[in-house]
């Protein structure tokens, strides 16, 4: 799992330098191989707030294996985690290191074979003026977090955001129902291969008329269903 | 009386919806989710033999007015105490952190005012600022202190709204028209800077769209003039007025632990007792060179939260008056001279070729930020903290972009808040958390 992660803060800011890495045409746009503005200028929008390597030290001193990796890029390090030990690292960092406010929490779809989706959890230390990252990593066959709720209860409504954009489920969640969706709704729309317009049928409306019937596709022209006049 | 039951009983297991749920309602399987979370077995109204003694489930919105747009709070009761609370948020969801995926940085950029649309000008500078440090491109001096001036602005245009329907929502009506006076100014002012009144986009990636005309700079000064002396008539008016402070004090009080845990953000986590302003905690735009106090109560209650805002918005017109008198003397570029990092001015655009395919670059793809890029960024809106997450596969089209929007997170805590209230008393809860449903829901 994760084994394109670097180990320590010297070798993750290199990984990123877009200057490595050959970029080919997948897309339609113009690539690119430098940074708009001055590749070697310090980022201009770095804060001293996303600086923390004692607490990271700390971590991988804790958590050793289990601490797959460090990016850093803009100045923010991104400690990557095994999903296994994110709560037991959410408690530490609330216990002893003083993280005790989530800022933030939401899911990327990588959109490769392995470790597919990850969930990221931004951690505040008011007092220090701090802010980490943590991401875990999880495949798309098992996409199952254990759930932080226990130690922030504001995670209760971004697990569910990410359940209901993201499909992952978080484990012992007390409450895991769709956050914006209704529970009819079969799809977890933040997902790559959901499309943009989204799915005809799947989220009926209501009449137009007063006795009219529901509406199963907004969009009929969009998708194809009505001729162009 | 029999209990009525307000679905018919759902297998949750099976694939789709029959042809008789979707005759009667919409959505039956998550009326039927919610009514199970709130622990009431489908039922809707319990009346027992003395109907002082029953327990019913009241659906607040999501079209009552006092819910600030489409927020629905179901709550579970006991006579007039409400023992739990459910909030159902998602009537506005446009997913926007989908679009971003499919448009250009800079044209994303009008979607973000209708995020937050009551301090659209803040939202700019957020998403601006998030892709400015994902892509690594400086603004220049002039255009920094010209979107500090503005975001304080936004502040006070968003407090303004806040302040009249909250105390309208407590019954007077007489602020109400007042603040929507001053806001009405500053639609005008934005109208002149910006050159629409309500959804600006006048941020650029790099810069702004325009400089600050002379008329802009006089019906800022004008503006802050009269309004400081207009906050000081309404401060006489509400802060030891009886039926105001019996409406709001000790109403839906929070401790500094309890908002921490629940992640509550901006003035709402200041009333209880914690310092915590972006502005401070992670110095943006020109922050760190102005003067500015950040007001803090205590409390923790309704009452703490209005003097929170009401002193934000002192301090606010305070910012504006150092930005002002700073910009008198500083002249210079309000967009970086860096063709491949921002729009080219139109005087190149017209009348150069190089401007012109520049020009035609930025509105095709835009700025590009390396592949595997990933950067936060952060600002306190009128709100609290409002923060863009964008992650960059090289191209023009952000891969993936969340919003952490202070009015989901405030929500969040608004559940909590309202148990143990009274009915009465959750309109002026959900006033003093100040959510916009266009923020929460994305």
């Amino acid at each position: 799992m994760a084994t394109d992660l670097p180990k320590n803060a010297a070798d993750a800011t290199r990984t990123i330098d877009p200057g490595q890495e050959k970029q080919t045409l997948k897309f339609l746009f113009t690539p690119r191989d430098a940074l708009a503005g001055e590749l070697e200028k310090p980022n201009p929008h770095a804060k001293a707030s996303t600086q923390q390597s004692d607490v990271i030290e700390a971590l991988q001193e804790r958590f050793g294996e289990q601490m797959l990796g460090l990016v850093e890029y803009a100045g923010e390090q991104t400690v990557y985690l095994d999903r296994a030990v994110i709560a037991d690292a959410c408690r530490f960092l609330k216990a002893e290191q003083g993280y005790g406010y989530l800022s933030d929490m939401g899911s990327v779809d990588r959109f490769t074979e392995a470790d597919r989706f990850e969930v990221f959890y931004s951690l505040v230390n008011i007092e220090r003026k701090k802010r980490l990252r943590l991401k875990v990593r999880v495949d798309e066959e098992d996409p199952v977090v254990p759930t932080i709720t226990g130690i922030h209860r504001a995670a209760t409504w971004h697990e569910r955001e990410v359940w209901d954009m993201m499909g992952v489920r978080f484990e012992g969640h007390p409450d895991l129902r769709r956050m914006f969706l209704p529970e009819d709704f079969e799809y977890h729309p933040a997902r790559k291969e959901f499309p943009t317009l989204g799915i005809p049928g799947s989220l009926p409306l209501p009449p137009n008329e007063t006795d009219g019937s529901l509406q199963l596709d907004p969009f009929p022209r969009a998708h194809g269903d009505l001729p162009e006049d | 009386m029999e209990p009525t039951t307000a679905a018919p009983p759902i297998d949750p297991q099976h694939s789709s919806p029959t042809p008789d749920e979707h005759v009667f309602t919409f959505w039956p399987r998550h009326n039927a989710a919610l009514y199970q979370a709130l622990q009431d077995k489908h039922t809707l109204v319990e009346i027992d033999d003395d109907p002082l003694e029953s327990r019913m489930v009241l659906n607040l919105g999501p079209q009552h007015p006092a819910t600030h747009g489409v927020l629905r709070a179901v709550l579970r009761l006991d006579g007039e105490n409400i023992e739990s609370c459910l909030l159902d948020i998602g009537y506005l969801h446009r997913g926007i952190e989908k679009f971003a995926e499919v448009k250009t940085y800079q044209e994303f950029m009008p979607y973000t005012d209708r995020t937050d649309y009551l301090g659209p000008y803040s939202n700019n500078v957020a998403w601006c600022l998030a892709v400015e440090k994902l892509a690594g491109i400086e603004v220049p001096e002039r255009a920094q202190w010209i979107r500090t001036m503005l975001c304080e602005l936004a502040r006070i245009q968003s407090h303004l709204l806040w302040l009249g329907t909250l105390v309208m929502d407590a019954g007077a009506l007489s602020v109400f028209l007042w603040t929507f006076k001053y806001r009405e100014e500053i639609y005008s002012v934005m109208d002149e800077v910006a050159g629409a009144r309500f959804t600006v986009s006048h941020c650029r990636i790099g810069g702004l769209a325009s400089d600050l005309s002379e008329t802009g700079t006089a019906l800022i000064q004008k503006f802050v003039d009269d309004f400081d002396a207009q906050l000081k008539d309404w401060k006489k008016l509400l802060n030891r007025n009886r039926i105001w402070i019996d409406r709001s004090q000790g109403i839906g009080t929070l401790t500094a632990d309890e908002a921490l845990e629940l992640g509550f953000t901006g003035p709402t986590l200041r009333a209880c007792g914690i310092p915590h302003d972006i502005r401070v905690f992670e110095p943006y735009l020109k922050y760190d060179e102005v003067e500015f106090d950040v007001p803090m109560r205590t409390e923790g209650d309704a009452l703490a939260r209005y003097f929170v805002r009401v002193e934000e918005m002192e301090q606010s017109s305070r910012i504006i008056r150092q930005c002002l008198a700073k910009l008198e003397t500083l002249h210079g570029p309000i967009r970086t001279d860096n063709a491949k990092a921002a729009y080219p001015s139109k005087d190149e655009v017209y009348y150069s070729m190089e401007g012109m395919i520049h020009d035609f670059l930025m509105t095709d793809t835009g700025v590009a930020p390396p592949k595997g890029a990933e950067a936060y960024h952060a600002i306190e809106a009128p709100k609290g903290e409002l923060g863009f997450h964008l992650i960059s596969d090289g191209t023009g089209s952000p891969w993936r972009m969340t919003i952490n929007s202070p009015s989901f997170a405030n929500l969040q805590g608004l559940e909590y808040l309202m148990e143990g209230a009274m009915v009465a008393d959750t309109v002026v809860l959900i006033g003093s958390v100040d959510p916009v449903m266009g923020d929460a829901d994305k």
